[in-house]
């Protein structure tokens, strides 16, 4: 279901094994073991991503998706499985400069200004980007001087982009990077990432809001309880809820006939609600053969794909 | 280890003034209260007068609050994420770990360099020039010994508060290692088992000798040895203390 790789050779550091896909887990496990119980955080995942992709990493908290981006940037090692990143180890990588991060729980010094923070960083690497060309890409020029601890919580995630994006990474990865703003801040953080997905960089993002994924991912990987439940396009994604909807009111003394793939029906006074899988054919039977009327065809939005995919999961 | 980001950070812990007040502003104010203007300042210590007795007293005060709060805040600031910004760039523990022993030196070496240049332009005098530089470097270097202690506190309780506390609580330990004022009989005894006394008795050294005054006017002799034990000792314990700390922090995370 993978969407087709997009490699960007062109910018690919010299550095990096040439056809390695950017991040490939393999039975990637991770095990939290405190004196109650033991959390299996990340359960067996196994997942590519190729060079110029972007990827939403969806699910709910506790689903693991910190967890794994952890192992992907080599702050934490898996308790089994492998990862590689660019062909190389996470740590590797990091320190080559391949990968930039937002971390969520990425903290910041509150006593320096937001252009110390950045120039700060940018001296560990051994090649970086100019700290103003850094500063003006996250969209953080027009505070630079601010102290951190007097920045809003948006800017202070830009302030962490800007961080990010200091090694001119080819790999992007952001834990939840929108969380704290509003939605205007939100607006424009993604223009800014559209800006640089566009320049090739692979960009995975966990979130839990459903409109980014919808809005910005080509790829959507749903992670639930550790486990990767879905993973396809966002198109893939929405009809693998198969969850539409066809309404329509039918007279009452007539016995409903046998619909054709219907999973459940609801009635309500004279309307029936139909489920199904497959909405074009039952319409087209009930407004030819049967009658139906005031017919109303819905087809869940990613929300319902989401909570469909993610309450189906918990029933197995 | 990185210049720029090693400089910044010494930057940084130089303009906060609320804890450069208590790490060079303080035992400068307590050594020209004490030190300068009393009556006993001209006096003999042994190869140097009564002030330069306390102003070697007074920067290795200044010195160990320093280090203290730098490697406290250290420990602080690396589990508040700043570890995790760090971890996703090229700099290791073992940077970022040499990077914070040379900024709390450097920053250890900001109230003796102001409290000796106090010394002389008032009434410190000591034999010979050596002297001077033999203290403030012994009390540099002994000052690194509360960096574990600070590391300490600052991993055991994860907050600035305690970093801040443990930094207070040196004023007891002051007292209590006959750094402030000149002990005697059971107190002097118990003295000689606290972390200050060696450090603040081997800085003394060059002016002293190891000759201990009491305030009845007594005198012991501390052998150079025992005064290394004591330092020696308490940074087996600090260390000691700072490792558990690690490893049940890691173990949690």
């Amino acid at each position: 279901m993978n969407t087709s790789a997009t490699s960007s050779p062109s910018l690919s550091a010299p550095t990096t094994t040439p056809l390695a896909p950017a991040i490939e887990c393999s039975q990637v496990h991770q095990v939290f073991r405190t004196r109650k119980e033991t959390v299996h955080a990340v359960n067996n995942v196994s997942l590519r991503i190729d060079r110029g992709e972007i990827v939403a990493l969806l699910g709910p908290n506790g689903a693991g998706k910190t967890t794994l981006l952890d192992i992907v940037l080599g702050m934490s090692d898996a308790e089994e499985g492998t990862v590689s990143v660019f062909g190389r180890s996470p740590r590797e990588a990091v320190s080559c400069g391949l990968v930039g991060a937002v971390q969520q729980t990425g903290g910041l010094l509150d006593d320096l200004s937001v252009r110390e923070t950045v120039v700060m960083i940018a001296a560990l690497y051994r090649q970086h980007m100019p700290v103003d060309e850094a500063l003006e890409r996250a969209g953080a020029t027009s505070f630079a001087r601010r102290k951190v601890s007097k920045c809003s919580g948006g800017q202070q995630q830009r302030v962490r982009f800007a961080l990010a994006l200091l090694p001119e990474p080819d790999l992007l990865v952001l834990d939840e990077p929108t969380a704290g703003m509003d939605v205007q801040s939100r607006h424009d953080f993604w223009d800014t990432m559209h800006a640089e997905a566009r320049e090739g960089r692979t960009v995975v993002f966990a979130t839990h809001y459903l409109q980014e994924a919808e809005d910005f991912a080509q790829r959507v990987v749903l992670l639930d309880r550790g486990a990767v439940h879905h993973d396809g396009t966002v198109d893939s994604f929405r009809s693998a809820s198969t969850h539409q909807t066809v309404s329509f009111v039918w007279p009452e003394p007539t016995p409903l006939p046998n619909l054709p793939g219907v999973t459940r029906l609801d009635r309500t006074g004279s309307r029936v609600i139909a489920h199904t899988h497959e909405s074009d054919r039952l319409a087209r039977f009930l407004l030819t053969q049967t009658p139906a009327a005031e017919l109303e065809i819905s087809r869940g939005g990613l929300e319902e794909a989401f909570t469909a995919l993610i309450s189906r999961s918990t029933d197995t | 280890m990185n210049l720029t980001y090693t400089l910044h950070d010494f930057w940084r812990q130089v303009r906060a003034f609320e804890s450069m007040f208590f790490i060079a502003v303080l035992p400068a104010a307590l050594f020209v209260m004490f030190g300068v203007t009393q009556g006993w300042s001209n006096e003999s210590s042994g190869n140097g007068n009564v002030s330069a007795y306390l102003m070697v007293s007074m920067a290795a005060y200044g010195a160990v609050t320093a280090t203290t709060s730098i490697a406290g805040s250290a420990a602080v600031e690396r589990m508040k994420g700043w570890g995790r910004q760090l971890a996703i760039t090229p700099m290791g523990t073992g940077g970022y770990a040499a990077t914070k022993v040379v900024v709390a030196v450097a920053v250890a070496v900001v109230p003796v360099i102001i409290v000796y240049l106090v010394g002389v332009f008032t009434n410190s005098a000591m034999d010979d020039p050596w002297r001077w530089f033999a203290t403030a470097g012994i009390v540099v270097a002994c000052s690194v010994v509360f960096a574990l202690y600070g590391l300490a506190a600052g991993l055991l309780f994860r907050s600035d508060g305690a970093v801040s506390a443990a930094s207070g609580l040196l004023v007891v330990l002051a007292f209590l290692g006959n750094v402030f004022m000149p002990l005697s009989g059971s107190l002097l005894d118990f003295a000689r088992f606290t972390p200050l006394y060696g450090i603040v008795g081997l800085a003394r050294y060059p002016i002293t000798e190891g000759w201990v005054v009491a305030v009845d006017g007594t005198a012991e002799q501390d052998s150079v040895w025992m005064l290394l034990a004591n330092v020696g000792v308490w940074a087996v314990i600090f260390a000691a203390v700072a490792l558990f700390a690690a490893r049940r922090a890691t173990a949690r995370n």
